[in-house]
C-alpha cells in the first residue's frame, strides 16, 4: 500500500505544486527505464561486437546518461527543499512581525477595561473584552503556528531547566476558571505523594499542560468535572487530565496527534481551535523524554496522560 | 511610602504607551527609553528601581544592553526584566548567562501578570 501510494504520481505532483514529470518518483521510473534499457543494449552490442572499445563506449554513455538523470533528480528534490525552507520562513517571519501588533491590541484593551474603563458602558466593555479575548485567540494561532513551523523543520530547541509542575498546573487551572467557571465546570487538582523534580522547557511543558487543560474545558459540557492528578511512576512524573466529556470518536482516535486534526465532535460542539494543540503537545513531550497517551469513549470522557522523566 | 521606579526600554510606541499607562496606574513612577543608548544613559542617571528591557532595539541591543548595565557597579544590581517576542532557546538561555533577572515573552503575557511579576522582584505587596 505505501510503494502503491509512493509511486501515485498525480498525487505527488499536488502535494509538492510541481508537473508530474517533475516528481522525483516519475524522474526515479524514467532511470529504471533507461537502465534496464541500456542493459539491454549492452547485451546485444557484446553479443554482436566482441571490441572492447565498443563495450566501453557503450557502457560510459549509460553512466552518463545514469548521472545526468541523476542529477536533475537531487536537483528536483533540492529545490523543492528550498521551497520548504522559504515557505516556513515566511510564516516565521510573519508570525513574529504578527506578535508585536497583537501584543498592542491586547494591552490596550486590557488597560482599557482595567483602569480606563470609568467613561464607557456595559456595552462598550463588552466589545472592547470582545477584541481582547479575539485578540489573545489570534496569538494562540500565531504562536502554534510557529510551533509547528519549527517542529517540521526541527529547530525546535528546548531548554534545560528544574520545572515546578505544581506551579504551572495552579496557574495553568487559574487562567481557565473563567471559562470553567462560565459553564459551571469543577477542575479538582490532586497531587499523590512528593512529586519529584523534572528538568525540561518550563515555557513549553506549560504549552502543553495548557493544550490538555483548555481541550478539556472546552470538550466538557455544562455542570462536568475535570481531575486533574500528578503523581511518580518507575522513574516518570505523570500528568493526567480526566474530563467527563463529549469524547473522541472510536474511528477517529488514530488521528488525534495529527497536525490539523479536528474531531467531528470538536466541530459539531462549536468549539473553537486550530487541530495544532495536541500536534505540539506530543512532540514536546516526546524530544522531552517523554511520553503521551490517551483513552476516550464518545459521550462518556476522555483521559490524557503525559509522562516525564524525572530528574 | 515612595514610589518605585521602573524604567521600559521600548522603541515600538503603541506597547510602550500601555505600559507606560497601566504602570502609572498602578502607583508607579515611569521612565522611558526608545534605544538601547539612551536606556543606559537612563539606568544611570534615573536609578530605576527595576528595567524591563526589549531585545530588538534600535542603536543598542538589549544583550549589549543588559551587559553594560550588568558590568558597572552602579547599575548591576537593578533587577532586569527581558521583556520581549523573541523566544528561541538560544536567545533566552543567552539572556540569562548575561544575567539577566527573568525573561518574559510580551505575547504570552498580560500587563497584569507582568506588573505582578515586577512587584513579586521588588518584594511589595500584590
Amino acid at each position: 500500500m505505501k510503494i502503491t501510494n509512493d509511486f501515485d504520481l498525480k498525487k505527488q505532483a499536488e502535494e509538492l505544486g510541481v508537473s508530474v514529470w517533475r516528481t522525483p518518483s516519475f524522474l526515479f521510473i524514467v532511470m529504471g527505464i533507461i537502465i534496464v534499457s541500456a542493459m539491454t543494449a549492452i547485451y546485444f552490442i557484446s553479443k554482436e561486437y566482441d571490441q572492447p572499445e565498443i563495450l566501453i563506449g557503450a557502457e560510459s554513455l549509460v553512466v552518463i546518461v545514469i548521472f545526468i538523470i541523476g542529477n536533475s533528480i537531487i536537483k528536483q528534490v533540492e529545490e523543492m527543499a528550498k521551497l520548504n525552507k522559504l515557505k516556513s520562513e515566511f510564516v516565521s517571519v510573519a508570525s513574529h512581525q504578527l506578535r508585536t501588533p497583537l501584543s498592542a491590541i491586547r494591552w490596550e484593551t486590557e488597560l482599557l477595561l482595567s483602569k480606563l474603563g470609568s467613561g464607557m458602558d456595559e456595552k462598550q466593555c463588552k466589545s472592547v473584552a470582545t477584541i481582547n479575548t479575539l485578540a489573545t485567540r489570534m496569538t494562540r494561532l500565531v504562536n502554534d503556528l510557529l510551533d509547528v513551523t519549527k517542529i517540521d523543520q526541527g529547530r525546535m530547541v528546548l531548554r534545560k531547566e528544574a520545572v515546578d509542575v505544581s506551579k504551572i498546573i495552579n496557574e495553568s487551572v487559574e487562567d481557565l476558571l473563567p471559562l470553567a467557571k462560565a459553564k459551571n465546570l469543577q477542575i479538582m487538582v490532586n497531587k499523590k505523594g512528593e512529586i519529584k523534580e523534572i528538568i525540561a522547557d518550563s515555557a513549553r511543558i506549560r504549552v502543553v499542560i495548557e493544550n490538555l487543560l483548555s481541550n478539556s474545558v472546552k470538550y466538557t459540557r455544562t455542570r462536568g468535572r475535570i481531575e486533574v492528578e500528578l503523581f511518580n511512576s518507575d522513574g516518570f512524573v505523570v500528568f493526567s487530565i480526566k474530563d467527563d466529556g463529549v469524547g473522541i470518536p472510536a474511528e477517529q482516535q488514530k488521528q488525534v496527534f495529527s497536525k490539523f486534526f479536528r474531531s467531528d465532535n470538536a466541530v459539531r460542539y462549536q468549539t473553537d481551535g486550530t487541530g495544532l494543540g495536541l500536534y505540539i503537545a506530543k512532540n514536546i513531550v516526546e524530544q522531552s523524554g517523554g511520553k503521551i497517551w490517551f483513552q476516550s469513549k464518545e459521550d462518556t470522557g476522555t483521559v490524557f496522560n503525559f509522562s516525564l522523566p524525572m530528574a | 511610602m515612595e514610589k518605585k521606579k521602573i524604567l521600559i526600554v521600548e522603541d515600538e510606541a503603541s506597547l510602550q504607551g500601555a505600559m507606560q499607562d497601566f504602570l502609572l496606574a498602578e502607583g508607579f513612577d515611569v521612565a522611558l527609553a526608545i534605544d538601547g543608548e539612551i536606556a543606559v544613559r537612563l539606568a544611570k542617571s534615573e536609578n530605576p528601581d527595576l528595567i524591563l528591557l526589549d531585545i530588538i532595539l534600535p542603536k543598542k541591543d538589549g544583550f549589549e544592553v543588559l551587559t553594560e548595565l550588568k558590568a558597572d557597579e552602579k547599575t548591576k544590581k537593578i533587577p532586569i526584566i527581558l521583556l520581549t517576542n523573541l523566544e528561541s532557546a538560544e536567545d533566552i538561555d543567552r539572556a540569562f548567562s548575561l544575567e539577566a533577572n527573568t525573561y518574559l515573552v510580551k505575547s504570552n503575557y498580560k500587563l497584569e501578570e507582568i506588573v505582578q511579576k515586577i512587584k513579586e522582584m521588588l518584594k511589595m505587596p500584590k
